[in-house]
């Protein structure tokens, strides 16, 4: 009844060029020149900053943020948000102290049961957001508490003391590197590859984006919403339980519960900054981890400089200010351009 | 494409089906409930406290949940409840409004406040006067980033939660003022008896005669009775109808966040009363107080997408709130009862929530 | 004189698409009485009819969005089901809206390609999906470099283009498009149309639906007109005019002057505008509004009819020209302003400009009235507010069990009238009326054209802006074609409707119109 498809073929060189708008935005060149700029100024003022111990110890800091900020982009993406991952990293992170500490596990299986216990917790977002059709913010704002609960209640008001060095092949140690670059950062740039990959090239990411924009018009063009909203709540839970095992590692042998406050915070302000806008649709995990690179520069150097630690909050929140607005400039000048 | 003509119906859209006996009376029982959310948290005020009663009567509460215990909690209801009318202005005015930074300007309006009238020495109203003011200095950035510059107000006022979180701690290196005027103010906080009802009702706390009924009075006042109430809720509704309407839009809604620092700054000097010290972490400390202002307003029937929201809503709410915060303490013993607070609050906002957008749904029949 | 129209085309051999005995009706209404449609391979098939003659329904059972009661469709000789959209689709069948559907931030090959993405492997095969891409958009005369680029930075007409490509990659036979001209400039309408004629040389059959008649003449082999529910027939294009068509569309009514207006307008002039221009839509808009007199604009959809309303009400910047009221030049910049001069306006689109929807009808009728029901600037008079809400109940007669009611629970014609009463609690000096009368039963429709009535009686200036043909007939003194942004021509009360359809559709000049309009008074 209808003529036949006809057969896909190569395209010649002279008609593919880019296939999608340019990999690094210019929210991103900025992002790096600002960092650029930071680094060469910290270095002037404090020409510790630049010392290998100084490096490592910033890029193993920056590793789980960064690897939270791959799952909240997914997220922020379709427009959804997530303020529960402090309380999924507090949960996994007590539940991997205590498994090392009392059982003496191995870091391959510890490292898999995180992962999937922040998957599991995940997931519950994802259903309830997914299938409720409530907005993502109050439901992660409820689950936050609830999974604090878990948390405080297997610390049950005590610091889990005496955590072996299993995890120190993910810690800012000489046991965390290779040829001077930290393990933790390289599994990072892993993920952060491998999502990059899976956002630009695959129909699930590309699916993300579209549901993002318009969720209704992405139904009716047969995508499944649900299900890719469930995986991308589910994959920030895994990554999550991925980071608690960095923050572990990053830390001393003791753990309390303490951990992982504020970082659901950090998390959106770097993927914010980084350029993915909350009303979805748009965004990239390299902007997100350049944000998250950004974040813990300004932390290092306020301390190196020898200012107020929490001066460095100030200037998170003046550069979520100036990097939403440059953002929301672009767009108003992009929609009027032919 | 979707199958909804493009123009309007004639006819009226469809309402649930008549039914008739036993089943009816409960189904319209049902219907009472998710639509009157006032009756809902009436009827969960009254099972919440029947429970702790039943508890205490079994002895499972460490001390009793008697009348007099339950008045004296009430000093936790004023800071939240005040802060979450302030999140009641800010979610009503629409297009995604909520206030994260609520916490942090009570932290430093405290600050403030420590300042002026802890180590400089200002007459107490004007030093009280100049907080309130400085809150509302802080809700006009938050309403000037979202109302005239277009940021997402989550965005927005987490930007200003950071941002003024910080400079609270940095001003006095960390260190919280507790000068003799400061400490002497915790009078404010205790409790009193309200004359003629002695032995009836026992002491409530001062704040909320002082703090609360104000605001509450304050807020209400302003939502139903002003001509500000109406636009109010009429650019949380829909502000391009509001723009054809001839209202502006921008700000009207930017007020709506300069109110709500306003209310933040008032309550700075309730925590500084209670704490008897000006404290950096005030508003910020834990979870900060942010939370559960917003859950209170959400269970109180606060449409997270703007446009619907009462104040008795919300203060039914907080009080339910407080009150089974208070009994979970005596019911757990150390630290847990703390955890099983929150474990409480998230469950009832996830369930709030969700209950909020059946109503929305099965009721209302409007596409939200 | 009327002529008879010709005879309807009998098609000879297999049809691409055929409805035949198409009937559908929606609770008491009937919007589709008798409906036969047959479509040609390779054909441009236009199909016209005025608001409500059930063009859109008939459009919507081919897409799948609604079911017909009764009626059969075949395609290509053999008899088919379309239950859905992806049903229509699966059979060929696209339909390309005028609010292209695409995702703004998708490139146009992502948008293409959604849900059926080119794949080698499990990845993106993006080198031979391009090509597939480029392809399409050569076929429509794209230059390639567009596939690349997102579909938010290209503009309307050539979004329009990208939604045709990606009906074409879902390898549509029929390809329906509906009122595409709507938002193109000529230039544009050009490529489109030249799209089209490389589609049909391709074998594409295009079902066009349109308003404006004179397009017909250019791109059409034959139209299909509709009225009152029915096909009246299928006409070869070359055989007609547009004076032709515009009297099959209306049949033999002639307008009816409602009712018996003795005291019309007289009054002295309160709204002049002269030159008036504005940014995009506007120019050269030259017009006089006297009080108590109702003064009818009309024109299709996109002329520009609307437009002329928010810019006098300060929602459109003006460019060039003046806008004056009692004599004042104004400037104005806001609605707020227009108020405080007394000039009201009813938006045309109630849903999202009018109404508040889960607010009661006293919210909704106060709201815009602030400055008149509160004490100190402050205060809501809650007594005077209620007062005024049942006065207005009453007055326009809304259905409404009370003030109270939440008016999305109201019927299209009596949530209108809540956003009338709006604007009448102070009579206005000037009232501006965009499409009163949409998506409102007939009762209703009386019930608001004779409160716009009386409205002049009592000494108000009228301005109605419509693209109902009736509507502007029955309640204008005197009636203004609007086209392409500009006032065309004016009509007296004598005038018949196919005139003023063929002048707002045609192709006529503007002296070839007057001349007609001084005939048809003689």
């Amino acid at each position: 009844m209808t003529a036949p498809t006809p057969a896909p073929d190569r395209v010649t060189a002279r008609a593919s060029g880019r296939v999608l708008p340019s990999p690094v935005t210019g929210q991103e060149l900025v992002l790096i020149g600002v960092i650029a700029l930071l680094w060469v100024a910290l270095t002037i003022f404090t020409p510790a900053f630049l010392s290998a111990s100084s490096l490592q110890s910033l890029l193993v800091r920056l590793a789980p943020v960064g690897i939270m900020a791959i799952g909240m982009t997914c997220v922020i993406i379709t427009a959804g948000i997530d303020i529960s991952i402090a309380a999924t990293l507090m949960v996994c992170a007590v539940v991997t102290a205590k498994l090392l500490t009392l059982s003496g596990m191995g870091a391959v299986p510890v490292i898999l049961i995180s992962m999937a216990l922040g998957c599991f917790l995940g997931a519950i977002n994802g259903l309830l957001i997914s299938y409720g059709r409530v907005p993502a913010i109050i439901i992660t704002f409820g689950t936050a508490n609830i999974f604090q609960f878990i948390g405080l209640r297997i610390f049950n008001s005590q610091t889990v003391n005496g955590i072996p060095p299993t995890l120190g092949f993910l810690g800012p140690g000489q046991a965390g590197r290779v040829l001077g670059v930290p393990y933790a950062f390289m599994l990072m740039v892993v993920l952060v590859a491998l999502a990059w990959v899976y956002l630009r090239h695959f129909p699930g990411g590309r699916h993300l984006y579209a549901i993002g924009d318009d969720e209704q018009a992405a139904e009716l063009a047969g995508v499944n919403v649900r299900r890719h909203v469930l995986s991308a709540y589910a994959l920030t839970g895994l990554l999550v339980g991925l980071a608690a095992q960095v923050t572990i590692a990053g830390g001393t042998t003791t753990l309390d519960q303490s951990v992982g406050r504020g970082q659901e915070l950090a998390t959106i302000a770097a993927v914010v900054i980084g350029g993915t806008s909350v009303m979805g649709g748009r965004g990239s995990v390299l902007g997100s981890v350049l944000g998250a690179l950004l974040v813990q520069t300004v932390a290092t150097g306020v301390t190196q400089l020898g200012w107020p630690t929490q001066l460095a909050n100030l200037f998170v929140g003046v550069f979520i200010v100036v990097a939403v607005g440059a953002d929301l400039i672009r767009e108003r000048y992009a929609r009027t351009s032919v | 494409m979707n199958t909804e003509t493009r123009e309007d119906q004639t006819q009226t859209p469809p309402q649930p089906p008549e039914k008739s006996g036993p089943s009816a009376r409960l189904s319209t029982l049902g219907r009472a409930l998710l639509t009157n959310r006032t009756v809902l948290l009436v009827v969960l005020l009254a099972l919440g406290i029947i429970w702790m009663k039943a508890l205490d009567a079994s002895g499972y509460l460490s001390a009793p949940y008697d009348l007099s215990y339950m008045t004296s909690s009430l000093v936790n209801l004023v800071p939240l409840t005040m802060l979450a009318l302030a999140e009641l202005l800010v979610i009503v005015s629409g297009r995604g409004g909520i206030d994260l930074s609520v916490g942090s300007i009570v932290s430093l309006a405290g600050m403030m406040f420590g300042f002026t009238y802890g180590m400089w020495g200002w007459p107490l109203a004007v030093a009280i006067l100049f907080t309130v003011g400085f809150g509302a200095l802080c809700g006009l950035v938050n309403g000037v980033l979202v109302a005239y510059l277009g940021f997402p107000p989550l965005i927005a006022t987490l930007a200003t939660y950071y941002a003024y979180w910080s400079l609270a701690l940095v001003i006095n290196q960390q260190q919280p003022i507790s000068s003799q005027p400061v400490v002497d103010l915790y009078g404010l906080s205790e409790s009193v008896e309200i004359t003629g009802l002695k032995g009836i009702i026992p002491g409530i706390p001062l704040g909320v005669f002082i703090f609360l009924l104000p605001t509450v009075v304050v807020v209400w006042l302003l939502i139903s009775k002003t001509s500000y109430g109406r636009k109010l809720y009429a650019v949380g509704t829909n502000d391009t109808a509001a723009r054809w309407a001839g209202l502006e839009v921008a700000r009207t809604r930017a007020m709506a966040y300069v109110i709500a620092g306003a209310v933040a700054g008032l309550v700075a000097i309730v925590t500084v009363s209670q704490f008897a010290s000006a404290r950096p972490d005030a508003g910020t400390s834990g979870n900060g107080m942010a939370l559960p202002a917003i859950t209170m307003a959400v269970l109180g029937g606060v449409a997270i997408t703007g446009g619907l929201g009462r104040v008795v809503g919300v203060l039914l709410a907080a009080l339910l709130i407080v009150l089974l915060n208070a009994g979970i303490l005596l019911a757990f013993s150390g630290n847990a009862g703390s955890q099983y607070q929150l474990l409480m609050l998230g469950l009832i906002l996830v369930g709030a929530a969700l209950l909020n957008g059946i109503t929305m749904r099965k009721y209302s029949g409007s596409n939200r | 004189m009327p002529t008879q129209p010709p005879a309807s085309r009998v098609p000879d051999g297999i049809t691409r698409l055929s409805l035949t005995g198409i009937s559908k009706r929606f609770g008491g209404v009937k919007a589709i009485r008798h409906a036969d449609l047959h479509v040609m391979p390779g054909e441009v098939h236009a199909l016209v009819g005025e608001n409500g003659a059930g063009k859109s329904t008939l459009i919507k059972i081919l897409a799948g969005a609604e079911y017909a009661d009764t009626g059969v469709i075949n395609i290509e000789g053999k008899e088919v089901t379309i239950k859905s959209a992806s049903d229509a689709i699966a059979l060929g069948v696209a339909t390309v809206y005028q609010e292209a559907e695409l995702f703004g931030q998708l490139t146009v090959a992502e948008n293409i390609f959604l849900g059926r993405e080119v794949r080698r492997g499990i990845r993106i095969d993006w080198a031979a999906q391009n090509g597939q891409v480029v392809k399409l958009l050569e076929r429509l005369d794209l230059p390639a470099s567009y596939a690349t680029r997102k579909v938010e930075t290209l503009s309307a007409a050539v979004q329009q283009q990208v939604s045709i490509a990606k009906a074409l990659a879902e390898d549509a036979r029929i390809l329906i498009l509906d009122e595409p001209s709507a938002i193109l400039t000529d230039l544009e309408i050009r490529t489109l149309f030249a799209a089209v004629r490389r589609l049909t040389d391709e074998g594409v059959s295009i079902i066009y639906i349109t308003h404006r008649l004179d397009e017909l003449f250019e791109i059409a082999d034959v139209v299909t007109v509709m009225r009152d529910g029915q096909t009246i027939g299928t006409y070869p294009v070359k055989g007609l005019d547009v004076r032709g068509i515009a009297r099959m569309l209306v049949g033999d009514k002639y307008s009816e002057s409602a009712s018996n207006r003795a005291e019309r307008a007289g009054g002295e002039p309160v709204l002049q505008l002269a030159g008036l221009g504005s940014r995009t839509d506007l120019h050269h808009v030259d017009l006089t509004v006297d009080a108590g007199e109702i003064v009818a604009l009309y024109g299709l959809v996109g002329s520009g009819v609307a437009e002329i309303a928010s810019t006098v009400y300060g929602m459109n910047p003006v460019t060039a020209g003046t806008i004056t009221m009692d004599g004042k030049a104004l400037s104005l910049r806001s609605s707020s302003q227009a108020h405080n001069h007394g000039i009201a306006l009813l938006p045309a689109n109630r849903k999202e400009q009018g109404l508040f929807s889960f607010q009661s009808v006293g919210f909704n009728i106060a709201v815009g009235n602030l400055p008149l029901l509160r004490k100190a600037r402050i205060w809501m008079d809650a007594k005077r507010e209620s007062s005024v809400a049942s006065d207005m109940i009453k007055r326009l007669a809304i259905k409404t069990p009370g003030p109270k009611q939440a008016v999305q629970n109201l019927s299209g014609g009596n949530a209108q009238k809540v956003v009338l009463a709006r604007q009448l609690v102070e009579r206005p000096r000037l009232l501006l009326l965009t499409e009163p009368t949409h998506g409102v039963d007939i009762g209703a429709k009386d019930e608001i054209h004779r409160i716009i009535e009386e409205l002049a009686s009592e000494g108000t200036a009228v301005l109605v802006a419509t693209s109902d043909l009736t509507e502007a007939m029955r309640i204008g003194d005197r009636l203004i074609v609007i086209r392409n942004g500009t006032t065309f021509t004016e009509f007296g009360p004598d005038a018949s409707q196919a005139d003023v359809l063929a002048a707002a559709a045609g192709q006529l000049s503007a002296e070839q119109e007057r001349a007609l309009a001084l005939k048809d008074a003689s």
